[in-house]
């Protein structure tokens, strides 16, 4: 337990114990009496209401990884539907670059959210991306269930973006699809011992 | 040729947006407006309707009156779907009322198959683009139709067998059966979940609609006299009343996206082409004054003879948005009152950012260069560590995060940080992603040693053009009556601050 939940921390590196009842689906009780070994011996580090991973916790982590996660590394149909996954993640990036930036007239520039066609354009895009990522997430969640709460998480941020609350597609500030995807991303990275390629 | 369920779009009398959709009514708006475009027609939202009222069974009577769509588009063409010597190929497209999420995605070059592509390699003189055309093809309607998830393929044969084994349905052969088919999935993608969650959220009846507009492609690869380009109705980064875009001969549309050729300038067209260039430019200009908007137009010419393919609103800078709306005021176009609703607070701000000082920047020494990822000047020491970069920051000193790359666990540093330089990755990269959302300017892609070079010195990060400057430089910030349109704006705003005033007259 304490090791699933310092995996969570680590994905956030800084959390408080709301967001990281939201993200990992666990209850607020449990996730506290699992980081409390973690705070006694310094892993954690525990101050304003905020949970922080301390580089020993990050050493540990690292530590144990080959171990717990040694099944799942060994999972080849899971790295199969990693690489099919690693394509819509492509996908994924350049649509929320061209949510943040307008190509105009060959030259970037920032998007205003002036141009609502432009923005209903790339929403479209996202929904449709949405489906297909479900549909791929699910396939991971059938070699690892717990996955399945990110596709969850993003339904979440593409339901409030579509209602208009345009912050949830890519602010850093909320659980927006953006962040949900690229802690899944981080989550699949550590999991299946692989690098970030950008 | 309009029967109970299709209408042929370039009739005089162009029916309700309700019952063709908003795409097929923009075609046949700029088809009213004299203007060329490929010949197409549309499966109304009746038929839709009647699809589902039949428990999804086909209308009766929607499949003759396709095939004679199709008999229509290929006399006005001359070309043959399925044919195996200049074969017609089309697009198919959903369209409903009121555009929405949810709905299909455009299948492109409908209609080929093995034959087609022989067709199609001979017309062209390419076999490469002929089964170029034909993967392409195969890979939007695996991922479109019968929604696949394909890996990257080097053919349609081996794509078509992979989306064959994922989802056990085959991409049909002949060309009626795909055109059944992707008119089969439009109209259940009118249902999808996503159309009808948005439409739950919007207030919008459950059962809207689609139609579905089936328009012959035509081909700016076909030979010399060919090409295909985009054009701005005015000059879309500073808004100048210029015709402004770029043109490139004996291409495709996926030539210009894809990157492989640099297009040229609008000009080569009018040296080739000069009475299609006066025609290019007569219809921006009636496609701007019927839009009352700058417009972004797609253009094809095929073997000499023009076809607009897509004319909207166009997208703009900051200062081409500023630009266009004192000038649209100052033709008529538009009142003064409009021109304040079409200028957003953001738009001022990035005009008025601050930027280097050019007679300082030009002397200083630039110590390393990457992609600019998101605008604007920011100067502190360079640190890679993120406890570093807010322990900086809470002491009141500005830091610049360097990083090999960055990933979530970052976002704090970055959050921190008065800018972000990392050694790896493009304008996608998380770190372009987070700088952007932040509004931080942010480098990226530096190259490998770049954060053993700058750690632990002082830095000015110019993210307009992707340069890190030794030390600090100094800026200055633009003014508001400095400026030639906003100063214009301001006056008219019966005295209130121009900020308030443009909040007042937003939509």
């Amino acid at each position: 337990m304490s090791f699933d939940a310092l995996h969570l921390l680590a994905l956030r590196r800084k959390a408080d114990l709301a967001s990281l009842v939201q993200a990992g689906g666990i209850d607020g009780a449990v996730l506290e009496a699992a980081l409390a070994p973690a705070i006694a011996d310094g892993r954690v580090i525990q101050a304003r209401g905020l949970y922080v991973l301390a580089p020993a916790g990050a050493a540990w982590l690292q530590s144990q990884y080959p171990q717990v996660f040694a099944a799942t590394r060994a999972d080849s149909v899971l790295a199969a539907e990693y690489q099919r996954f690693e394509l819509i993640n492509r996908e994924l990036k350049t649509l929320i670059t061209q949510w943040q930036t307008l190509e105009v007239g060959g030259k970037p520039v920032l998007n205003d959210h002036s141009n609502a066609d432009h923005d209903a354009r790339i929403l479209d895009r996202l929904a449709a991306l949405h489906e297909r990522a479900e549909a791929q997430i699910a396939c991971m969640a059938a070699r690892l269930p717990r996955l399945g709460r990110y596709a969850l998480r993003l339904s979440e941020a593409l339901d409030r973006a579509e209602a208009g609350e345009l912050d949830w597609v890519s602010s850093i500030r909320c659980d927006s699809y953006h962040t949900v995807w690229f802690e899944m991303h981080e989550d699949l990275l550590r999991l299946l011992d692989k690098r970030r390629e950008e | 040729m309009n029967g109970k369920w299709t209408h042929w779009l370039a009739d005089a009398a162009a029916p309700a947006r309700a019952q063709i959709g908003g795409k097929a009514w923009s075609l046949a708006q700029m088809a009213a407006l004299g203007l060329n475009v490929p010949p197409a027609f549309v499966v109304t939202t009746a038929a839709c309707t009647a699809w589902f009222e039949g428990g999804r069974a086909w209308p009766e009577g929607l499949e003759q009156e396709l095939a004679d769509g199709i008999a229509l588009l290929e006399r006005a063409t001359g070309r043959s779907f399925g044919g195996s010597e200049r074969a017609l190929l089309v697009s198919v497209r959903s369209g409903a009322a009121i555009s929405m999420p949810g709905m299909m995605d455009t299948v492109l070059n409908l209609g080929i198959n093995d034959e087609a592509e022989r067709a199609l390699a001979s017309e062209s003189g390419s076999a490469g683009f002929a089964a170029d055309t034909h993967r392409r093809f195969c890979e939007l309607y695996g991922r479109i139709v019968l929604k696949a998830t394909p890996m990257e393929h080097a053919n349609a044969e081996t794509l078509r067998a992979a989306v064959l084994a994922e989802v056990g349905e085959a991409i049909p052969r002949q060309p009626v059966e795909q055109l059944k088919r992707a008119v089969m999935a439009v109209f259940d993608s009118s249902r999808s979940r996503r159309a009808l969650t948005y439409r739950k959220h919007q207030g919008l009846p459950a059962d809207l609609p689609t139609a579905v507009t089936i328009q012959a492609m035509v081909f700016g690869n076909l030979d010399g006299d060919s090409g295909t380009g985009v054009m701005f109705s005015r000059n879309p980064l500073s808004g100048e009343r210029l015709p402004y875009g770029e043109y490139l001969p004996h291409a495709q549309g996926e030539d210009v996206v894809s990157g492989t050729r640099t297009p040229e300038p609008l000009d080569s067209l009018r040296r080739q082409f000069p009475q299609l260039h006066a025609q290019l430019l007569a219809g921006a200009e009636t496609l701007e004054r019927a839009e009352r908007d700058m417009q972004d137009i797609e253009f094809t010419v095929e073997r000499g003879r023009l076809y607009f393919l897509q004319s909207r609103s166009a997208k703009r800078s900051p200062e081409a948005a500023i630009r266009t709306a004192v000038d649209f005021a100052d033709e008529g176009l538009i009142t003064r009152a409009q021109a304040l609703s079409r200028v957003k607070a953001e738009q001022i701000d990035a005009v008025l950012r601050p930027r280097l000082v050019e007679t300082q920047a030009r002397d200083a020494l630039v110590l390393a260069r990457g992609e600019p990822a998101s605008p604007g000047i920011a100067a502190g020491l360079v640190v890679d560590d993120c406890d570093h970069c807010e322990r900086l920051e809470l002491s009141g000193q500005p830091a610049v995060l360097c990083r090999a790359t960055t990933s979530p666990e970052d976002v704090h540093g970055m959050i921190a940080s008065a800018a972000v330089i990392t050694e790896q990755g493009g304008s996608t990269s998380h770190a372009a992603v987070v700088g952007r959302q932040l509004g931080k300017p942010c480098v990226v892609g530096c190259g490998d040693g770049t954060l053993a070079l700058l750690r632990g010195r002082m830095v000015t990060v110019d993210g307009d053009r992707g340069l890190i400057y030794d030390g600090l430089l100094a800026t200055e910030i633009p003014s508001e009556t400095d400026h030639p349109w906003l100063a214009r704006l301001a006056a008219w705003t019966e005295g209130r601050p121009l900020r308030a005033a443009l909040a007042a007259a937003q939509p």
